[in-house]
């Protein structure tokens, strides 16, 4: 388990005209050890963008991502990543897209069989190995990317909405399933949503940011016990993160 | 009227109508339909072809053989083994051409498709290469490399190259950006990443190209043995071209067109089907 320090992130991308913008201006928080730190904000605010920075997918143009692994403290922490939409191959197995990323987080092939069924266990696709990922319905793709992401076993785990582009029903059994597997396996994940509910059920911590640039609006400790559970509770913690998130456009950046 | 379907009927698996519903056709008219639907198309475009022949032959039998000589005169060349010789030469050249090409035209299209310098090197050879007939490179391998073996793989390597590279090039700037960086966030090696994420993408080019490619890679090779080898399809037409045997010209013809068809239904198209399991079918004119 690894713990991630975001301290004064600074990310600007070209307007069409050539002047930058700002997208996250002087952003700072901690993803906390064997929590889920959920990041809420509105759409284009720059959350993905700093999710993609954790991977080196983006470079930020200023400020430190710092990684404290306290089991391994030579070794950067082997990050796993659920996307929005699943990214799986459509030409491998279920299996293989899973096997894949254990090959590339380098565990012996040996092991790959043992933790492919595991993990394909815990997200309830154990028969489904074998099946193409274009035979699959929306919700079983993103159970494969969640399966992908824990069975490198990484110390942190990034999640990119990844619940957004499947219905409301199907979302909440995956939330069900998420928020049970981080309680159970104790990893520190990151969560981006724009989803006021979404973020009270699955965040141990909820890091509001502002409309872009993204500035740090508040960070609020989730009152509820867990395990989580969906219902009233959650809904009454959604309404007081609602009146602490910023709204408005900074228009003078 | 009552348009409720049976639903003890339909549980129990037994075909059901349903007002204003049409019930599915029996098994067997389906499985008839289907075939007539994959075979009669083709059959039809070949009878079609044999009737304009067998008619020019009644109008002018002085001129075109006509179809049953023709066709016996290929059945003789297939009995007498003849056929399969000269075949397997041709085949052989096709063949050693064509993969010497594609190898270098995946390595050399994924590079320009990802490195810019890459790209501004080979885009103006590459452009340039497609400019020469295939005619001009039969005839500079023969004047260069003489009567050998040299001469049909290096006129068919160079010919198909160019097209071959510019479908691959092609392939890899329209590659999934998503699935690019899902490899790198997984730390999938240089190898995973052509291996597993590059290639497949890219297999509609390559069966694309290697038609094309083959197609042309024929037309090469036919000229080539045409003057360049002492065997070979093309050597044999150009035989019988010199005493005017028109049933030769047109028997040879008829069986390499026939080898062909094999290669594109028994190989290819195999290949693909098996290469692209992983894709749903799919059906855009539903009936």
């Amino acid at each position: 388990m690894a713990e991630l320090l975001v301290k004064d992130a600074e990310k600007w991308f070209p307007r069409e005209d050539g002047r930058p913008f700002k997208i996250i201006d002087r952003l700072s928080f901690a993803a906390r050890e064997g929590c889920v730190t959920v990041l809420i904000g509105p759409s284009g605010c720059g959350k993905s963008t700093l999710l993609n920075s954790v991977v080196g997918l983006e470079n930020l143009d200023r400020g430190e991502l710092i990684f404290i692994n306290r089991g391994k403290p030579e070794k950067r922490p082997l990050i796993g990543y659920v996307f929005q939409s699943p990214r799986l191959l459509p030409w491998k197995t279920v299996g293989e897209n899973i096997s894949l990323a254990l090959q590339g987080a380098g565990v012996p092939r040996s092991q790959w069989q043992s933790r492919v069924t595991r993990y394909l266990n815990l997200v309830g696709l154990q028969e489904y190995a074998n099946q193409f990922p274009l035979y699959l319905s929306g919700g079983q793709r993103q159970r494969v990317g969640l399966a992908r992401a824990l069975v490198i076993e990484s110390d942190i785990v990034l999640m990119d909405e990844p619940f957004a582009s499947v219905d409301e029903l199907t979302a909440r059994q995956l939330r069900q399933t998420t928020r049970r597997l981080c309680e159970q396996l104790h990893r520190t994940v990151v969560f981006v949503t724009h989803n006021l509910a979404e973020a009270a059920y699955m965040g141990d911590y909820v890091v509001t940011l502002t409309p872009r640039p993204a500035r740090l609006d508040a960070y609020v400790p989730n009152p509820l016990p867990s395990p989580h559970h969906w219902g009233a509770d959650i809904y009454k913690f959604a309404a007081e993160l609602e009146n602490k998130v910023t709204l408005k456009e900074d228009t003078e950046i | 009227m009552n348009s409720e379907p049976d639903h003890a009927a339909l549980a129990a698996g037994r075909q059901v109508g349903v007002a204003g519903a049409e019930t599915l056709p029996p098994f067997q008219a389906r499985m008839a339909r289907d075939l007539a639907g994959r075979f009669l198309p083709p059959v039809l475009a070949v009878a079609s072809v044999i009737a304009i022949w067998w008619s020019l032959y009644l109008i002018y039998p002085r001129l075109l053989p006509g179809p049953m000589n023709t066709l016996q005169e290929a059945l003789r060349l297939v009995r007498d083994g003849t056929f399969f010789f000269h075949m397997y030469q041709s085949l052989r050249r096709v063949f050693v051409g064509a993969v010497v090409a594609m190898f270098f035209s995946v390595g050399v299209g994924i590079y320009m498709g990802t490195v810019a310098m890459g790209e501004r090197f080979f885009q103006p050879l590459v452009v340039l290469g497609l400019t020469i007939p295939g005619l001009m490179w039969a005839l500079i391998a023969v004047m260069l490399f003489g009567i050998n073996e040299f001469s049909p793989y290096f006129a068919v390597t160079v010919t198909i190259f160019p097209m071959l590279v510019i479908n691959i090039w092609a392939g890899v700037k329209s590659l999934d950006k998503e699935l690019i960086d899902m490899s790198h966030v997984f730390h999938f090696t240089k190898w995973m990443k052509i291996s597993q994420v590059i290639l497949p993408q890219l297999v509609p080019n390559i069966f694309a190209a290697t038609r094309y490619g083959l197609g042309l890679a024929w037309k090469v090779v036919v000229v080539v043995e045409m003057f360049g080898t002492s065997n070979g399809v093309g050597y044999q037409v150009m035989k019988s071209y010199q005493v005017f045997n028109m049933e030769g010209v047109i028997a040879w013809t008829i069986t390499f067109v026939v080898a062909m068809i094999i290669i594109e239904y028994g190989l290819i198209n195999f290949a693909e089907r098996r290469l692209t399991a992983w894709r749903p079918r799919v059906e855009v004119w539903r009936r």
